[in-house]
């Protein structure tokens, strides 16, 4: 029996089976599933093939794959080392040799680009014309050029110092010319272990002095003078031991030997020329974030400050500068990496890092791209990793305390 | 998600501008696109350089537009593309070019590891010394502890470090990244000495600003024979190559230039008009025209005209034949009989 | 009473101590003892050396003629740029058909001009196709083959407007891309935001010159062995992904910079996923989000200059390899990376002079 039915009962009675199907997709959780699923299908089919093809290819042309070139004899020489190398040792020596060097390259243009930005950043605000645009030059030219130029430009600069004979020398002890810087190297002897004591005991204590003295003002308002106490604990306790222990140090002084300077520590300039180009490209944009971040500063803190009595220096030091690290820190943060990646721009100059004798010269002796660059990639991505772990845990610190 | 379409529409236009290679037969290939792909060194003196017009010369070019000559029969149809030392090969072996011209030293792990044939030998190098003459060195015996400029994936850089370890002597190697940084590296004092073959020796000595201070020692401490390159297992493309530059050698040997060409294809002696091609049948041995070594010596002349005007004395490098004469002038040149 | 009538003495000018020039010197160059030594010191410092820089850069330099013999005075010889000019600026794109390296470069100008111009309403309608087509037109205009024109080989282009092309055609590709990473860095499906995350984070902790190095050296492994994929286009590839990583993190601080109150409206309004994020939230970043933009057009501009490893023909490779030819020994190089530098330092500076205008005025249509 046929009971009648308007049309509006047949909508009423078939939406909710329709609207099971289209709840079904409409429901963001389901139709979220789908997509991800999609895209899941997709990235094994994109890896699957280029998985394939490459393992194919490298058959076809008789590319050797593994890494067991790893352990054979290199066969060159490496400019700079900082481990021991002998041209028969293993390209895993040229690796670790090319970490290293581009960890120490990253660290002192790390350490340069910071004070300089830092300089240059805060000399925005000075009110003498001339350092002001000093400081707006900076920026600007040295932002503008690509790095790889600057790096070519000082590395020319460098070499248009006098040869080793004619060095420009410093008291007999420094000597700079063309081949580099000679420093003269601290050599310890027998009871200078009490002379590193000594420093390990100042540096604690110094710790807790200004741990002490940040207490005392807490309480009592009173500031304690801890710049120069510390100092005064930094040179006096080992000056004092080194002194007791009857100096047990001597200088190893570089002298012209041959065709050149042997003995002492040696600056190579293309070691001179990237650590230089680095500090000054990234000093200039860690300059810009810090312009940003003072200007980030509200005026009225530095109003407060000025109607509290402080001096103008210590209205920077510890009102402005502190507020705005909250502001310059993830800056930094972004361009420290990008000076760790820059340093590969060695290659221009043949300064060994990572890139330049892994990626370079032992890739061209080996042929074996894939491996090799999966190596160097892996390297430059946990450098960076470590960089962001560190400022974001700097960060933490100088975020501020919402409640 | 529609993240990753981007990046398959990319892989799509890709592949529609993708030329598709037929690595084992490059011969047809290269008939078919009308136009050879010869890889070839971003800048060195002599070699394979660019002009202000972009216009590409040079010993190594040469060889290139022979073949384009012989296979094509224009030695304009050349594409050349420059590459890093570190591309040279994985260029050649993925079918970016056909022909791999880039001053490449012939070795044993290079001709057996790679995949790759050379076809012969367009310059006999060899690695050696240029030092200042302010430092009084006369042997390369005396250089224990200087320093030295070498030019980076070059395989000076083991043969350097070869001689240094066999003379129980120490070194440091500064590398470059060009010649003319090497030079430069040269000429401040950064190094003591200058390792490289010898033929950049003398390009890199005419560009100092004063080239009578320095000298070139007589220390040759390695083999360096420089050949064009082509894939393995196309035996057909190995001839072509292979032939084409003894084509340019015997044409010296012959007296064939590129201005008596014509006349002794027509009343040459019978070893002239086999080489050209009025007599036997040599070119269609080689799957090409018989004219195909007439085409060579018209268009780019004999190996003579090609030395001379790339570094020999036409050109400002002014370097001698020495190894590079014929075998009956008191060189090593040598091609196979033509016959 | 006498009544003493007040009359004021006449205006006197400031003192000269604090008003025109010698104020100016005085507040600005010698307000501190500090001050005055820098002051001193810088200028001595400029004193020494700009001089003889002038005069070689201009005074004694060479500036005409045609090969190395012309350069016969002391100073810089600009000759070697005047000679050299058309390979530094179109690498050896043929001499007659220049003409389409300009119409190129034209295209992107006026399409970045009318972009400002138009009229809101019609700027998403008009310019965001014309951006994305420009790319592929221009391909076709340069190379030829597909539009009836002589066909130019891709190893043939060069110089520095190669080095502007690849640079905006990277931008411009980059740009969807980055928008779709960014929003997969902050959906909320777990999987899709961790792929997105590894995107970004591989391509912005890696060095540019190492992936150009993979894109010249590990690229082609990656195709099927008869597939052969043009050297440009496999950069081209990895400046788009590159440039990808680094906009997704420009739009992700679009994003958080628009109040959620946008996104509520755009809910309660009842509009669909994509629509709130097209129509509402897209308009919003791409305007808060435009000096990040350009520094980042800046970036990727000079990190160009990186292919001379993987000898392509940009502008400094070019410089390069005119160095070592063999009519040119005679040590150009300092003029060579003088003029590369000045040339880029134009560019990049006057677009982060574009940058900061563009900041000033986002800042006013805030207060107002």
């Amino acid at each position: 029996m046929f009971s009648k039915k308007t049309i509006e009962q047949i909508k009423l009675e078939t939406r909710p089976n329709s609207a099971s199907l289209n709840s079904f997709y409409n429901n963001p959780k389901y139709r979220g599933w789908i997509y991800q699923a999609l895209l899941a299908i997709f990235l094994i089919g994109f890896f699957y093939t280029i998985v394939s093809n490459t393992l194919a290819n490298m058959e076809a042309q008789g590319i050797k794959s593994g890494f067991s070139f790893l352990s054979t004899s290199a066969g060159f020489d490496v400019l700079m080392t900082l481990i021991t190398f002998e041209t028969t040792d293993s390209y895993l020596r040229i690796f670790a040799i090319g970490i290293l060097n581009t960890i120490l390259v990253s660290l002192v243009g790390i350490l340069f680009s910071t004070i300089l930005g830092f300089i240059f950043g805060i000399a925005y605000f000075s009110p003498n014309y001339l350092i002001k645009k000093i400081a707006t030059t900076y920026v600007e030219v040295f932002r503008n050029i690509p790095v790889i130029l600057q790096v070519i430009f000082w590395y020319t600069i460098f070499n248009t110092l006098p040869i080793a004979r004619e060095s420009i020398n410093v008291g007999d002890s420094v000597f700079l010319n063309v081949t580099g810087l000679y420093l003269p190297k601290l050599v310890g002897e027998a009871g200078s272990g009490f002379v590193y004591i000594a420093i390990f005991l100042s540096m604690i204590s110094m710790f807790f002095v200004k741990h002490w003295a940040r207490k005392r003002q807490e309480k009592s308002g009173q500031q304690f003078p801890v710049l120069w106490v510390c100092l005064a604990i930094l040179v006096g306790l080992p000056t004092l031991t080194l002194l007791i222990s009857g100096i047990p140090f001597h200088f190893d002084y570089p002298e012209l030997k041959g065709f050149n300077f042997s003995g002492g520590i040696t600056v190579i300039p293309e070691f001179m020329s990237l650590a230089v180009a680095l500090s000054i490209y990234t000093g200039a944009f860690i300059a810009e974030a810090v312009r940003a971040g003072i200007q980030s500063v509200p005026q009225g803190q530095t109003e407060a400050a000025r109607s509290l009595g402080l001096k103008e220096s210590k209205i920077m030091s510890l009102i402005v500068v502190p507020q705005s690290m909250r502001v310059i820190t993830p800056m930094l943060n972004s361009e420290y990496q990008s000076l760790v990646k820059n340093t590969t721009v060695a290659t221009a100059i043949g300064y060994p890092e990572l890139f330049t004798v892994f990626a370079g010269s032992a890739l061209n002796q080996v042929g074996q791209a894939v491996e090799i660059m999966f190596m160097t990639l892996v390297i430059y991505f946990a450098l960076n990793m470590t960089i962001s772990f560190v400022m974001n845990r700097f960060n933490k610190r100088t975020e501020l305390t919402t409640r | 998600m529609k993240i990753k379409n981007i990046s398959l529409g990319l892989a799509l236009v890709a592949s529609a501008y993708a030329m598709p290679s037929f690595a084992a037969n490059t011969l047809e290939n290269v008939k078919k696109s009308d136009v050879l792909s010869c890889g070839v060194s971003t800048g060195l003196a002599g070699f394979s350089q660019k002009d202000e017009k972009g216009q590409w010369s040079g010993l190594d070019v040469d060889v290139c537009r022979s073949v384009a000559a012989a296979v094509l029969g224009d030695a304009s149809k050349v594409q050349f593309k420059p590459l890093t030392a570190k591309e040279r090969f994985l260029a050649l072996q993925s079918g970016e070019v056909d022909i791999l011209s880039r001053n490449t030293t012939w070795t044993h792990t290079r001709d057996t590891s790679l995949g790759l044939n050379f076809a012969g030998v367009v310059y006999y190098d060899g690695a050696g010394f240029m030092v200042n003459k302010n430092l009084g060195v006369k042997s390369a015996l005396e250089l224990d502890g200087a320093n030295a400029c070498i030019q980076a994936g070059t395989s000076t850089e083991l043969a350097i470090s070869d001689f240094f370890r066999e003379n129980k002597m120490n070194y440091k190697a500064i590398t470059f990244d060009t010649s003319d940084q090497t030079r430069a590296g040269f000429e401040s004092g950064r190094c003591d000495f200058l390792v490289s073959d010898q033929s950049q020796l003398y390009a890199l000595r005419i560009g100092l600003q004063k080239p009578e201070n320095s000298i070139v020692l007589p220390e040759v401490i390695s083999k360096e024979p420089l050949g064009p390159v082509v894939r393995q297992n196309d035996d057909e493309w190995f001839n072509i190559v292979k032939w084409s530059l003894n084509a340019s050698i015997e044409g010296e040997y012959q007296g064939v230039t590129s201005k008596n060409v014509d006349q002794l294809k027509a009343k040459g002696n019978p070893g002239q008009k086999r080489l050209l091609g009025s007599e036997g049948d040599l070119g269609q041995k080689l799957g090409l025209s018989d004219d195909w070594a007439y085409q060579i010596i018209k268009q780019v002349g004999n190996y003579a005209e090609s030395f001379e005007r790339n570094v020999g004395q036409e050109s400002p490098l002014k370097i001698k034949r020495g190894l590079n004469a014929q075998w009956n002038k008191g060189g090593i040149l040598y091609s196979p009989a033509m016959r | 009473m006498e009544v003493k009538k007040f009359s004021p003495l006449p205006d006197q000018p400031a003192p000269i101590t604090t008003i025109g020039p010698i104020a100016w010197i005085k507040y600005n160059l010698f307000s501190s003892f500090f001050n005055i030594v820098v002051t001193l010191l810088i200028s001595t410092g400029l004193f020494l050396v700009v001089p003889d820089a002038l005069d070689w850069l201009f005074f004694s330099a060479n500036w005409s003629g045609t090969t190395q013999d012309d350069c016969v005075k002391d100073g810089a010889c600009w000759v070697f740029i005047s000679a050299w000019s058309k390979q530094i600026f179109y690498g050896s794109y043929p001499l007659n058909e220049l003409w389409r390296v300009n119409t190129s470069l034209l295209l992107l100008v006026v399409i970045i001009a009318t972009s400002f111009i138009l009229p809101a309403r019609l700027r998403n309608k008009v310019s965001i196709p014309a951006y994305l087509l420009l790319p592929f037109i221009c391909l076709m205009i340069l190379e030829g083959s597909y539009i009836g024109l002589e066909p130019v080989s891709t190893d043939l282009w060069g110089g520095f407007t190669l080095n502007v092309l690849i640079a905006a055609a990277s931008i411009i590709i980059a740009f969807p891309l980055g928008f779709l990473w960014a929003l997969g860095r902050q959906s909320n499906m777990p999987f899709a935001r961790s792929v997105s995350v590894t995107c970004i984070e591989f391509f912005r902790g890696t060095p540019i010159l190492a992936l150009f190095f993979m894109g010249s050296v590990m690229l082609p492994l990656f195709f099927p062995a008869d597939m052969n994929v043009d050297k440009l286009l496999r950069v081209w590839i990895i400046l788009v992904l590159f440039m990808a990583a680094y906009m997704a993190e420009v739009f992700r601080s679009g994003f958080q910079a628009i109040p959620s109150g946008q996104y509520e409206a755009a809910d309660s309004l009842g509009l669909g996923y994509w629509q709130k994020t097209l129509l509402i939230i897209f308009p919003q970043v791409i305007k808060v989000s435009m000096p990040n933009i350009l520094a980042t057009f800046v970036m990727v501009f000079k990190n160009t200059v990186f292919l001379l490893v993987i000898a392509v023909p940009e502008m400094l490779q070019v410089v390069m390899s005119a160095l070592s030819n063999s009519n040119w020994l005679g040590g150009h190089a300092i003029e060579g990376y003088l003029f590369v530098g000045f040339t880029f330092w134009i560019s990049c500076f006057s677009m982060s002079l574009l940058a900061t205008s563009i900041e000033k005025k986002l800042d006013t249509s805030h207060q107002n």
